[in-house]
């Protein structure tokens, strides 16, 4: 045993610790898609937190030789709880620049000078923590009682080291397999849209990055336990993209590929360049070891994007043994299997929960005076139009008349530039989009705007409203929780699938889908997120006409039973059919509005369609 | 009086930067956070051809070349494949990212890790309104005046100038008007690959001394910069580059020289947080 043991021992505690930290990375990156550039500093500042809280005051002791603050001389575990709430803690001002609708890559540069920040500053402001030359001789815990030097002390540690790992690890997952990991990951797929559906984007960035964190920051304090130091080297910017190396060579959002990872990673590398005999200038191996991390992730982003353990697929609709169809890309066989689906028989009034029919054609959403201008150019200007409770209005214009800008100020994903728009009564002009789809107004996109990683069915079911497990702390309380209430949402989300006639792509990923497959998931997407007033840009391009014409049916019938719908369509066929009143829109002004009938004897309208 | 001639150096060479960054985002949406890396690569190789005896003022032609055809191999061999793939932006960032490390270690593994400097004279020292500036630090601001000229001459009156600013405008409707937009984005990193080179070599020159890791924390700076001006902008980088050039050699006077980068820190990080698009733009369409 003797020296092998001890070095079994150090491997057991620097394993433990990169897991953690990776299974961190992973929920906040593979999960999430919150790229922190800037990870390393919640790993550190536990670390430092750890040390100051289980050291003596600085003038006390240690001759003085070292400056830091606090020195509380707590005993074990509550510098390691301190840890883990400092790293916590450290995630809350990063919010003002992940929370908003910040570009991704914008977000992660600001982490990563953030990260570079800090260690200038802690390297430089010397009465913090000691400066450059970093904190030494932190206790570690226990050992007034238990000589740390000792090999069952080092194995103990390694031991609740793994225990934590393993505690991290049971977390992460319930987080990551619940509800809630659903809308995480519908966010890392297309946050615009997720936003759209209700989801609270800075609410949810702000609850996994303080759980990262407090991970982050609990890994810091084991390893300072272990090493009894901490200095400013230890933790420069470039340490994060060792471990983001780590997970996207493992596996990023499979929490088992974050693990394989962090001991291929920087337990690998440490270890295996431990033997490598010295050549060359002394930083050619430290040189070479950096070279090949970047290498690493270059091929693997190249080669195998998805790392050696990809994220699992959730079989969610309970046909484990059916192999996942080969997703068609043809148009013509999936409009071919569409018909076949039975939405005349589908009764979206219970499925939607919809309630008693109030149809009473009062103004439920109107604008007044409602412009926007990119630029200095104006796109839309001074639109004031009511739409009635209880309706399908239409809009229709020729290109660039500004429908779908307007659609979108409605539903809150653009800002007005002027003006005001009122929803039942309320003036929702300065309310986020994602509480407006909240009060039940939800809008869909005229791009594609699946969420690619997320199955058929997870789509569906992620839009469901209120959710128990679509909480961060619903999430915890695990499966007994939210799994009766989960089984049924799925139920509901089937057959609504099955009315469609995509119930064979269930299981399917949705960005596997052909373009008209995927318009009917959006369309089903936002008819299950339980709308009041239903927004629709497009939704018939590129679905078979026959289809569309049983959708339209079926719009028809919702706004029957109470449900108001607003739908831009090039199609004037479908207008002509369903839409009552529609709106004509040109040069991002109302041109005219009444039934189809009525628009067709105005002059300036014809003119203005067939001049656009 | 003298730190502002020393922020009036660093910020010509931190203009020249930013430009050549702040270009590459435009036409291709990348940043390349790689452009460190290039910077120093292109120092060095300055710096051997200035070893066999060559002045520096002609061996800055070679890292002038070294670095316009590496941006030109890194964007042709590597993100532009990404990009095809459709892949989320931060994907080709974390490349970027990679390719930083493998540029910036991979030179520091051939030449070690040593300071080297240039065999050039400071030449005489020059009281200009107040200031003291050496012979050298004149041409550096001599032929940054130049370059920044020439840029500008280049995007305002030239067919290739305007069709830059039309792909970076707009890529499809560049496309759709019959521009070429591929050989547009090629030249693009050539000119601005071209930039790097020099700034590298003057920034090098401007150091004194220099090593394979100096350039790693210049992308903050130049990040403050283009984000200060409006990410995309030339003009902007301009501004953003006078602007954080004077504005940290200036605080330097005042505080701990340590920390003169804060300033830079704090404007990058109010900018991300308050106006990502820029001091004087506004967010565009799409």
């Amino acid at each position: 045993m003797g020296a092998y043991g001890f070095y079994i021992a150090i491997v057991l505690v620097y394993a433990a610790v990169d897991a953690m930290a990776c299974l961190g990375l992973s929920i906040e990156f593979g999960v999430a898609g919150i790229s922190n550039f800037g990870f390393i500093i919640f790993q550190s500042i536990g670390a430092y937190a750890a040390a100051v809280l289980s050291m003596p005051p600085a003038s006390s002791s240690n001759g003085g030789f070292q400056k830091y603050v606090l020195g509380w001389h707590l005993p074990w575990p509550f510098p390691w709880i301190g840890a883990a709430i400092a790293g916590g803690l450290l995630a809350i001002p990063f919010v003002f620049i992940v929370g908003k609708r910040l570009r991704g890559d914008f977000a992660a540069v600001g982490l990563l000078v953030s990260a570079v920040l800090l260690n200038l500053l802690v390297t430089n402001y010397v009465p913090l923590l000691n400066g450059d030359a970093g904190i030494s001789l932190v206790p570690a815990p226990f050992q007034s009682y238990w000589n740390p030097q000792s090999l069952g002390y080092q194995f103990a540690y390694g031991g609740v080291s793994l225990l934590l790992a393993a505690l991290v690890y049971f977390v992460v997952n319930r987080v990551t397999e619940s509800p809630y990991g659903r809308s995480l990951r519908a966010m890392r797929d297309n946050d615009i849209v997720a936003d759209s559906l209700g989801k609270d984007l800075r609410m949810q960035r702000t609850s996994i990055l303080i759980l990262g964190g407090a991970i982050a920051g609990l890994s810091g304090a084991i390893l300072v336990g272990f090493i009894t130091l901490w200095a400013p080297g230890a933790w420069g910017y470039a340490e994060t993209i060792v471990l983001f190396a780590a997970i996207i060579i493992g596996g990023a959002g499979n929490h088992k590929g974050a693990i394989l990872g962090a001991i291929l990673v920087p337990v690998g590398f440490e270890e295996i360049t431990r033997y490598l005999p010295p050549v060359g200038n002394p930083e050619l191996i430290p040189a070479l070891q950096w070279v090949a991390i970047g290498l690493l992730i270059v091929l693997f982003l190249w080669f195998r994007p998805d790392g050696i353990l990809p994220e699992k697929r959730r079989i969610l609709s309970g046909n484990k043994n059916a192999p996942p169809p080969a997703p068609t890309k043809a148009d013509d066989e999936s409009d071919a299997l569409i018909k076949i689906g039975n939405i005349d028989e589908l009764n979206f009034r219970e499925l939607l929960r919809l309630g008693e029919p109030v149809n009473d054609h009062r103004v439920i959403l109107s604008t007044k005076g409602l412009t926007k201008s990119f630029n200095g150019v104006t796109v839309v200007s001074d639109v004031s139009i009511d739409i009635l409770q209880g309706r399908l209005t239409g809009m229709i214009g020729p290109n660039g008349a500004g429908k779908s800008t307007t659609l979108a100020m409605l539903a809150g994903t653009l800002p007005s530039s002027g003006g005001q728009i009122f929803y039942e009564g309320n003036d929702i002009t300065s309310l986020s989009s994602h509480k407006r789809a909240q009060a039940g107004l939800v809008r869909t996109f005229q791009l594609a705007s699946e969420f690619k990683k997320l199955t058929v069915l997870e789509n569906l079911v992620c839009a469901i409203p209120g959710q128990s497990g679509d909480t961060f702390f619903g999430s915890l309380r695990g499966k007994r929780m939210w799994g009766a209430e989960d089984r049924e949402n799925i139920e509901r989300a089937k057959e609504v699938l099955s009315g469609f006639g995509l119930s064979q792509y269930a299981d399917a990923y949705a960005g596997g889908l052909s373009g008209g497959q995927r318009r009917l998931v959006e369309i089903m997407r936002a008819l299950l997120a339980q709308p009041k007033v239903l927004l629709l840009d497009e939704p018939m391009a590129g679905v078979h006409p026959n289809l569309a014409h049983k959708i339209g049916n079926q719009l028809t019938k919702l706004c029957e039973g109470g449900m108001t719908i607003v739908m831009v369509e090039h199609e004037l066929s479908i207008m002509d059919a369903f839409c009552d009143p529609v709106i004509v829109l040109a040069e991002g002004q109302v041109l005219a509005q009444g039934t189809m009938a009525e628009l067709r004897q105005k002059e300036e309208v014809v003119e203005a369609y067939l001049v656009g | 009086m003298s730190s502002f001639g020393f922020g009036l150096i660093t910020a010509a060479v931190l203009a020249i930067a930013t430009v050549g960054f702040t270009m590459q985002f435009a036409v291709t949406n990348v940043l390349n956070l790689a452009y460190g890396s290039i910077m120093i690569n292109s120092a060095f190789v300055t710096y051997y051809v200035n070893q066999h005896g060559v002045t520096p003022w002609v061996a800055l032609i070679g890292g002038v070349a070294t670095g316009a055809i590496a941006s030109w191999l890194l964007n042709r061999f590597v993100y532009t494949p990404f990009q095809r793939r459709n892949l989320a932006p931060i994907t080709v960032v974390i490349v970027s990212l990679g390719i930083d490390l493998m540029g910036t270690f991979g030179l520091q593994a051939i030449v070690g890790g040593g300071y080297v400097s240039f065999s050039q004279s400071q030449g005489h020292e020059y009281h200009i309104l107040g200031m003291f500036l050496s012979g050298l630090q004149l041409i550096i601001l001599g032929i940054c005046a130049v370059v920044l000229v020439g840029i500008h001459w280049l995007l305002r009156y030239t067919r290739l100038g305007k069709a830059m600013r039309a792909t970076s405008a707009n890529k499809n409707l560049a496309r759709n008007s019959g521009i070429k937009t591929q050989f547009i984005i090629s030249t693009t990193w050539l000119i601005s690959g071209a930039l790097c080179g020099l700034a590298g070599t003057v920034f090098a020159m401007n150091a004194g001394v220099f090593e394979a890791t100096s350039a790693q924390l210049y992308i903050v700076l130049l990040l403050s910069a283009m984000f200060l001006g409006g990410p995309g902008e030339p003009y902007g980088a301009m501004f953003g580059a006078l602007t954080i050039g004077l504005s940290t050699e200036i605080s330097a006077a005042y505080i701990n020289p340590q920390y003169k980068e804060v300033i830079a820190f704090v404007v990058l990080l109010g900018m991300l947080t308050f106006r990502p698009f820029g001091i004087f733009g506004s967010e565009k369409t799409n």
